[in-house]
């Protein structure tokens, strides 16, 4: 094994090499570091905004106050659209796993003549931009004389929301040793013993990345929830794209630094679940069976 | 399956036994019924508005009608909007390549805390909501008192304070960094598992590291680049978010053309017209990147 380099006198690269090689490092470096800042510092300077006393934003904050967080938290119609949002996320991740992980089950277990047919349908609602899902669950909605309502809302986020619960399913399902539920089977238990005492106790951590992800998604979600939504009892996201437009009161700052710190929340939960590199890992092989 | 645990099941009838089988698609059943009446039915009738006059919530007349697409497509409004779409998302998407590959390289090297910390860097963006981080954007880019602005002002690097907001570039900026997450995934996928020896190789016939980085790292990659390229493409075609609150008032884009006729001016016939040039040119774009992405895979597998 010691003949595999053919010129151990020389060393690595040519000297003009070397100096393309240093370019091409420092510009490396300087791409990475402004993709990292660009990355994480916005989210940084609304936190450090957010505890601004006076009534405007400035950077660095010229103090430190609550007071905004208070101001968040006295604001009725804003706490009335955090419980709207939480009880639509709920509904929203409870029916993306009921349908979601039966289909899953059929895209990775079954055998039947178009299985690589029906995987494409049921992720083709990914495809489909938020605002198109809204819109065309607004207008039939119109059509069956359906009002825009959070039940509405609840329906298009499910739409919207359904693939991610197949994908990250289905890529824990294809991990699975089969062999575990023959023996399952050959020591005598039945399908739903099977599927009870040893199937679902190996999905739970994703079937928990899975409602964590889609409660994040659908809590967030405006794209969908402008076009869909109560006009009344308006969910969080919407509400909050109203205040935006028309206001930049470090209150909006104060609200989205408590978000950044639910999503570094579900994050944890995806993290100590299912990885968080695994996330990235089914979006390209969406058919990986 | 062994004959034992078939014959405890043989007592179920013929089609509980099916279904618990597990072989069939009857478990994807009940989502497959859902997306025909959530998705299916919809689309379908959105297409179908852009072909009818509505009068006052009522729909007109008993014919399909061209009229409203020809007259949307003879509109140069329309045209341009779809020309800002095209080369704000196309700017934008390459700027994400650029951004996100040397991040996606450099985790790959990582081991330990480090790449930890990429990692939640680069995932952090995707679970926080897009509105907060355009919010972001506003505090950064805005105004008098932006914080760039604010920034330069006290270095002394400029004497006015520049427009940042309400300009493309705003809404590039805004865009690139939201869609950045979408770039990234698929590239770490593919850098984290990539056979390392072929560098050793390249390293060892005398390579310089850049040379070995994209006649080695780069083509390995390039079915995760155009999966990338693809879905922020389309992300970025279609968000109308950002242009709305980065672009300001008068800047549109034809995804913000689509909302302002469906919520705003509740001309829903212009609306389906809009949403469905939108949805089939992005499909068009879509296609195209998707197309020269597995023309250039074969062809550098040809040629390396």
């Amino acid at each position: 094994m010691t003949t595999v380099r053919s010129s151990p006198s020389t060393p690595g690269p040519a000297p003009s090499a070397r100096l393309v090689d240093g370019i091409g490092m420092a510009a490396f470096v300087l791409i990475t570091g402004f993709s990292l800042l660009l990355l994480v510092a916005p989210s940084l300077i609304v936190i450090a905004v957010s505890f601004e006393p006076r009534a405007y934003i400035s950077f660095p904050p010229s103090g430190f106050s609550l007071k905004w967080y208070q101001s968040v938290f006295e604001n009725r119609q804003l706490m009335d659209s955090v419980q709207v949002s939480l009880t639509v996320s709920f509904w929203v991740a409870l029916l993306c796993l009921a349908l979601g992980v039966p289909a899953a089950f059929a895209s990775v277990r079954g055998t039947f003549p178009a299985k690589s047919g029906l995987n494409a349908f049921l992720l083709a609602p990914q495809m489909m931009p938020g605002m198109v899902i809204g819109i065309a669950t607004l207008f039939f909605g119109a059509y069956v004389a359906f009002r825009a309502s959070n039940t509405m809302l609840i329906l298009a986020l499910s739409v919207f929301c359904l693939p991610f619960v197949i994908r990250i399913t289905m890529a824990r399902l294809a991990d699975l040793d089969p062999r575990l539920d023959e023996a399952s089977a050959n020591l005598g238990a039945g399908k739903i013993e099977t599927f009870v005492r040893v199937t679902l106790p190996q999905l739970g951590p994703a079937l928990l990345a899975a409602a964590a992800f889609t409660f994040i998604e659908a809590f967030d979600n405006v794209t969908v929830a402008l076009f869909t939504s109560d006009v009344r009892g308006r969910p969080l996201p919407v509400e909050l794209y109203y205040l935006v437009q028309n206001d930049s009161t470090p209150a909006i700052a104060a609200i989205s630094s408590i978000e950044i710190g639910l999503s570094f929340l579900v994050m944890l939960v995806l993290a100590r679940t299912v990885g968080l590199e695994r996330l990235g890992s089914p979006s390209i092989k969406p058919d990986k069976t | 399956m062994s004959d034992y645990a078939a014959h405890r099941q043989s007592g179920l009838p013929v089609f509980v036994r099916r279904v618990l089988h597990g072989g069939g698609f009857w478990p994807a059943l009940p989502a497959i019924v859902f997306l025909v009446i959530f998705l299916v039915l919809p689309m379908v009738t959105l297409l179908a508005f852009g072909f009818v006059t509505i009068e006052r919530g009522r729909i007109v007349g008993e014919t399909l009608t061209l009229q409203h697409l020809q007259s949307a497509l003879q509109d140069t409004l329309i045209w341009r909007l779809t020309w800002r779409s095209f080369y704000v998302a196309v700017i934008s998407t390459v700027l994400s390549l650029i951004l996100a590959y040397p991040v996606a390289y450099l985790f790959s090297q990582t081991k330990g805390i480090w790449r930890m910390l990429i990692l939640v860097a680069v995932i952090s963006p995707l679970l926080t909501s897009a509105l907060v981080r355009a919010y972001a954007w506003l505090v950064i880019l805005g105004g008098r008192r932006g914080l760039l602005n604010q920034t330069l002002l006290n270095l002394g690097l400029i004497d006015q304070p520049l427009r940042l907001l309400n300009t493309d570039w705003a809404v590039i900026i805004g865009m690139t960094q939201i869609h950045l997450p979408f770039m990234f995934l698929p590239l770490l996928a593919v850098l984290s598992g990539r056979d390392r020896r072929l560098e050793e190789a390249s390293r060892n016939l005398g390579a310089g590291q850049v040379r070995t980085f994209f006649s080695v790292v780069v083509p390995m990659s390039i079915p995760a680049i155009f999966a990338g390229l693809a879905l922020v493409f389309a992300v970025s075609y279609t968000n109308f978010i950002v242009p709305q609150l980065l672009g300001g008032g008068s800047y549109a884009t034809l995804a913000v053309q689509v909302y302002e006729q469906t919520v705003v001016v509740l001309d829903w016939t212009r609306g389906a017209v809009l949403a469905t040039i939108l949805l089939s040119s992005c499909f068009v774009f879509v296609y195209l990147i998707v197309a020269a992405g597995s023309r250039f895979s074969r062809w550098t597998e040809r040629t390396s």
